[in-house]
C-alpha cells in the first residue's frame, strides 16, 4: 500500500512514456506482424481510450481502449494464420507486435491526457495498470496459442486461451490496483475490494466486445468490425444510462435533502458535512459499497423531517430530536429507493444500547455511523467545541450512547487527517 | 375485429363483465389467427432442424421472460436478437426454411411464467397469436430474400444485412400494429397516448434484429463452430443488457418525481391529490391539443412538481382562511421561484422545472413566476396547461376556508379570464375534453364562491 509522493509521481510520471514507448520498440523488433497493422492496432487503441464509455461505482473510468486491447493479440496471432485442408493452422503468434501497439498506444494516449491538463498523480496509476493489465493479457493469450491451442478449429476448446488470458488480466487489475490506487489510506481493504467486485461486470462486458471482434475477424475479415460495434455501442448505452440512473437518484437526493435549507428550517450544511463524514467512517470501517451508500443516503436524509417544523401545532407543542427523526422516517418511508433507509434514519437519535441490554441489535451501523457523525458535526459547527473537544464529548458518551467503535473510527479519520494535533498558540 | 356477429357478441356480453367481454374479444380472434398462421406455415415451408431449434427457442423464451418495462403498457424484450439468428440461420441452410420456424418459436415466447402466476389468461392466449403472425411475417421476408442464398460467404454479407433488416422492422411493425389494435379494443383508443418512446423502439428493436441475424450469418461463414455460441448468448446478454439500463432509468425518474410529490405531501395534506388530479386534467388538455407522448409526459411531470415550491413556504400561510396580507402574498409568491432552488440539481427536471415555474405566469404576460416567466411575454403552451388545469382542480376542490365550487361556475370562471389569465385555446381544449370524458367534477350546485366561503363557514359553526 504504497503512498507516494508528488515528486515521485511526478519522476514516475515521466519516466512511463518513456518504458511504454521504449518496450513497445523493442518488442517491434521481433515483430512479425506488418507494422502498417501495428500502427493501426495503436491508433485503435488511442482512439479506443480516448472515448469514455463510464465512471463506475468505484471512480474507474472504462474505456472502448479495453475492448481493442483485448481483440489486438487475438487478430495478430490470427494474421499469421494459413488455411490448410479446410483447417486452419497457426504458424506462429505475435508478441512483438501487440506490445508495440500497446506501448506505442499507450504513451500516445498518456500524451495526450496530460496535455488535456489531467494530472500525474492520477494519470500514473491508471496507465502503469493498463500496460500491466494489456501485457500480461496478451503474454498469456499467446503462450496459451504457441503450445496446447495452436489449431483455431471451431470446437470449444477455441473459448480456452481467451478465458485464461482474461482471467490473468482481471487478477493483475486487481492487484495493480489494490497496490497503486490506495491514495488516501482511509480506505479499507475490505470495501475496495468489494467496489473492485462491483466493477467487473461492466469491464467483462466490453473485453467480451473486443474479443467478439478478434473471432470474427479471423473468419470473416474486416466485416468483423459492424458486427463488433453493434453490441459494442449496445454496451456502451447500457453503461451510460445506468451511470445516469445513478447520478439521477444522487442529484434527487441532494435536492431533497436541501428543501429544509431553502425554507429556512435547516441547519445550514449540517446534512453535506455529516454525510461527508459518515460515509468516510464506513468507508474506513469497511462497509461495502452497497452500505456505504445507504450510509450516504440516511445521512443526506436524517433531518428531511424539519420540513414540518412550521406547522403550526408543532410549533406551539414543542418538539425532540426524536420527532425530527421520526418524521424524517415517515417521509422518506414513502419514497421508492430510499425507503430502505428508512429504519437507519428512525433509529439514528436512540442509543446503542439500552439498560439492562448488551447492544440492541435493532440499531444498524447504519444509523450509529449517522448517529456519530452527525453529533461531531453538531459540536463542532453549531457548539464551536474544538474538534477534540467533540470528540472527548462522544467518547464520554460511548457507554451506551455513541458505539465506541464508531467513535473510535472517527477518531482513526481524524487522526489520519491531522485535525486533533493541538493548535498552536 | 369483426370475428363475431352482433348476435354473439350480446350473448358474451349478457354472460360477463364489459372488461372481460373486450378481453375475448381481442384474445379468441389472435388465437385463432395464430393457430391458422401455424398450420399453414407448417404445410408449406421446410422444417428446421430440430435441436437447433429448441437451442434458440429456449434462449428466446429466456429472453422473453425478461422483458424490460417502457411504461404501463408496453414491455419489450431483446429476444428479436435470438429469432432473426435462428431465421437467418434456417432460410440460408439448404433444406430448411424460416417461416415456420420462427412462427413456432415467437409462439412458445408466449409462456411466460408471470402470466400464469398471476391468472392472466387473455394476455397469454392474445401473445401466442400475435407472436405466431410477427414471426411468419419475418421469416417470410427472410425465405423470399436469402432462400437461394446456399453458399453463405462474406460475398453474401451484405444481402444477409439487407433482409435481415427488413425482416426485424418487419416484425417490430407488425407486432406493434397487433399490439395497438390490441389496446385500442381492451382499453379504449385514449389509453394510445403515453407511447412515448415508441419511434426509438422500433429503431432500436430493429436494430437488435439486424445485429442478430448478421451473427447468425457470421455463425454460418465460420462453418458454424460452438466457439461463437458462447460469443453469441454474450452478445444475447449484452443486448439484454441495454434494455435493462433504460428501464433502470426510467425506473430512476419515475421514482424521483415520487419522492417529491410525497415530501409535498408529507408537510401538506391539503395538496394530497392535488398534484395528481392537475397533472390528469393537464395530460387530457394535452391529448386534446394532439400532443405526442414526450410532450404528455413532460406536461404530466411538470404538473406533478407544479407546486414543489410550496415545500419552503410556512404552512400556516398555504393553510391560511381568507385573503393574505400584501407580505404574505409575495412570500407565497415566492414559491414559483423556489421549486427551481429546490430542483437547480436534478438535471432530467430541468425541462419540467421550466414549465412549472410559469404556471402562475398569465397568457397576457402579467402575473409571476420563475425562469419560465418573462414579464409581458405569453409563457410556454405547457405553462398555460398548467395554470389551466391547476385553476380548475383549485376552483372544483375544497379549501380550508371554502367549499368545493361547481364545474359550471369553474368553466364559466375560466371562460371569463381566457385571453388574459388564461390561454383562449387551452381553455376551449379543456372544455372539449371534460364534454368528451363526460365526468362532473367539483360539488355540483355550489355556483359561486361566496356560498362556498358561507357553506364552509356555517360547516365550522356546526361543529364548533
Amino acid at each position: 500500500m504504497a503512498r507516494w509522493s508528488p515528486g515521485t509521481v511526478a519522476a514516475l510520471s515521466w519516466l512511463f512514456p518513456v518504458v511504454a514507448l521504449g518496450s513497445g520498440i523493442f518488442a517491434g523488433a521481433s515483430a512479425s506482424t506488418d507494422p502498417l497493422h501495428i500502427l493501426l492496432g495503436a491508433a485503435a487503441l488511442v482512439i479506443g481510450s480516448l472515448v469514455g464509455v463510464a465512471t463506475s461505482n468505484s471512480g474507474n473510468r472504462f474505456t472502448t481502449g479495453l475492448a481493442v486491447a483485448a481483440a489486438i493479440p487475438i487478430v495478430f496471432a490470427d494474421a499469421t494464420v494459413v488455411d490448410v485442408s479446410g483447417r486452419t493452422t497457426l504458424l506462429g503468434v505475435d508478441l512483438g507486435g501487440a506490445i508495440t501497439a500497446y506501448g506505442i498506444g499507450l504513451a500516445a494516449v498518456w500524451a495526450l491526457r496530460l496535455a488535456r491538463g489531467e494530472s500525474h498523480s492520477e494519470l500514473l496509476p491508471t496507465m502503469v495498470r493498463r500496460l500491466g493489465g494489456y501485457t500480461v493479457y496478451a503474454v498469456v493469450y499467446d503462450a496459451m496459442r504457441v503450445g496446447e491451442f495452436a489449431a483455431l478449429d471451431g470446437g470449444w476448446n477455441d473459448l480456452v486461451p481467451f478465458m485464461l488470458a482474461l482471467g490473468s488480466w482481471l487478477v493483475v487489475e486487481i492487484l495493480l490496483r489494490a497496490m497503486l490506487i490506495l491514495g488516501p489510506r482511509e480506505l479499507s481493504r475490505t470495501y475496495l475490494a468489494r467496489a473492485l467486485i462491483h466493477d467487473m461486470n461492466a469491464f467483462v462486458g466490453l473485453v467480451l466486445t473486443g474479443a467478439l471482434f478478434g473471432e470474427l475477424y479471423v473468419v470473416i475479415d474486416w466485416w468483423a468490425l459492424p458486427i463488433a460495434l453493434l453490441p459494442y455501442s449496445f454496451a456502451h448505452t447500457a453503461f451510460k444510462r445506468l451511470q445516469e440512473t445513478k447520478v439521477t437518484y444522487k442529484q434527487t437526493i441532494r435536492a431533497l435533502a436541501r428543501i429544509p435549507e431553502v425554507s429556512g428550517l435547516g441547519v445550514d450544511g449540517h446534512a453535506d458535512r455529516t454525510t461527508a463524514l459518515a460515509t468516510s467512517m464506513a468507508k474506513e470501517m469497511g462497509l461495502g459499497p452497497s452500505h456505504v451508500e445507504n450510509v450516504e443516503y440516511a445521512g443526506l436524509m436524517h433531518d428531511i423531517g424539519r420540513v414540518s417544523l412550521n406547522e403550526p401545532q408543532i410549533l406551539k407543542r414543542g418538539f425532540t430530536p426524536d420527532d425530527i427523526a421520526r418524521w424524517s422516517a415517515e417521509i422518506i418511508a414513502e419514497s421508492p429507493y430510499l425507503e430502505r433507509v428508512a429504519e437507519d434514519v428512525m433509529h439514528q437519535y436512540q442509543p446503542y444500547r439500552r439498560p439492562g441490554q448488551q447492544d440492541d441489535p435493532e440499531i444498524s451501523a447504519i444509523s450509529r455511523i449517522v448517529k456519530v457523525a452527525a453529533a461531531y458535526d453538531w459540536k463542532v459547527h453549531l457548539e464551536r467545541l474544538s474538534p477534540l473537544e467533540a470528540l472527548e464529548a462522544l467518547h464520554a458518551g460511548a457507554a451506551y450512547e455513541y458505539d465506541p467503535k464508531v467513535v473510535a473510527s472517527l477518531r482513526r479519520l481524524l487522526e489520519a487527517r491531522g485535525v486533533l494535533t493541538p493548535v498552536r498558540a | 375485429m369483426s370475428l363475431f356477429d352482433k348476435k354473439a357478441i350480446r350473448l358474451l356480453q349478457r354472460r360477463y363483465p364489459p372488461s372481460v367481454v373486450r378481453k375475448i374479444k381481442v384474445a379468441l380472434p389472435y388465437a385463432v389467427m395464430g393457430t391458422a398462421t401455424l398450420i399453414v406455415t407448417f404445410s408449406s415451408f421446410d422444417l428446421p432442424p430440430w435441436p437447433v431449434w429448441a437451442l434458440f427457442a429456449v434462449l428466446f423464451v429466456i429472453l422473453e421472460m425478461f422483458t424490460v418495462e417502457v411504461n404501463d403498457r408496453l414491455f419489450i424484450s431483446s429476444s428479436i436478437m435470438v429469432i432473426m439468428t435462428a431465421g437467418v440461420i434456417f432460410a440460408t441452410q439448404p433444406g430448411t426454411d424460416a417461416t415456420f420456424a420462427m412462427a413456432l418459436m415467437a409462439a412458445a415466447g408466449s409462456l411466460t411464467p408471470a402470466d400464469f402466476k398471476e391468472r392472466r389468461l387473455f394476455q397469454p392466449i392474445s401473445n401466442f397469436g400475435q407472436l405466431a403472425v410477427c414471426g411468419a411475417v419475418a421469416g417470410l421476408v427472410l425465405d423470399l430474400g436469402l432462400g437461394g442464398v446456399d453458399d453463405m460467404s462474406t460475398d453474401n454479407l451484405l444481402w444477409v444485412a439487407l433482409f435481415a433488416a427488413l425482416a426485424s422492422v418487419a416484425y417490430v411493425t407488425t407486432n406493434n400494429l397487433l399490439v395497438r389494435q390490441a389496446v385500442k379494443t381492451v382499453y379504449g383508443s385514449r389509453n394510445l397516448q403515453p407511447w412515448s418512446q415508441m419511434n426509438v423502439l422500433i429503431g432500436g428493436q430493429a436494430t437488435m434484429g439486424l445485429l442478430g441475424g448478421l451473427i447468425g450469418a457470421a455463425y454460418l461463414i465460420g462453418d458454424q463452430p460452438p466457439a461463437v455460441l458462447v460469443l453469441m448468448v454474450a452478445v444475447y446478454g449484452i443486448g439484454h443488457l441495454s434494455l435493462y439500463a433504460f428501464g433502470q432509468l426510467r425506473e430512476s425518474h419515475l421514482s424521483a418525481i415520487r419522492g417529491f410529490v410525497k415530501t409535498l405531501e408529507a408537510k401538506d395534506m391539503y395538496t394530497r391529490g392535488h398534484t395528481e388530479r392537475v397533472a390528469f386534467f393537464a395530460q387530457m388538455i394535452g391529448e386534446e391539443l394532439g400532443f405526442n407522448g414526450t410532450q404528455q409526459e413532460m406536461v404530466k411531470w411538470a404538473a406533478l412538481i407544479h407546486d414543489l415550491g410550496k415545500l419552503a413556504v410556512p404552512t400556516e400561510l398555504i393553510r391560511k382562511k381568507g385573503r393574505l396580507e400584501q407580505e404574505e402574498y409575495d412570500q407565497m409568491k415566492e414559491h414559483a421561484h423556489l421549486v427551481e432552488d429546490i430542483l437547480a440539481e436534478v438535471d432530467f427536471l430541468q425541462p419540467m422545472v421550466e414549465i412549472a415555474s410559469g404556471h402562475h405566469s398569465h397568457y397576457d404576460g402579467n402575473g409571476y413566476g420563475g425562469r419560465g416567466h418573462t414579464e409581458g411575454e405569453t409563457p410556454s403552451l405547457e405553462s398555460c396547461i398548467v395554470a389551466v388545469a391547476d385553476a380548475f382542480d383549485a376552483m372544483t376542490s375544497a379549501r380550508s376556508y371554502r367549499m368545493a365550487m361547481s364545474q359550471e361556475y369553474a368553466i364559466s370562471e375560466l371562460r371569463t379570464n381566457a385571453g388574459g389569465q388564461f390561454h383562449p385555446e387551452v381553455v376551449d381544449a379543456f372544455e372539449r375534453a371534460l364534454i368528451s370524458h363526460d365526468r362532473d367534477y367539483g360539488a355540483p350546485h355550489v355556483n359561486d364562491e361566496e356560498t362556498a366561503r358561507r357553506l364552509a363557514e356555517e360547516e365550522y359553526s356546526v361543529h364548533g
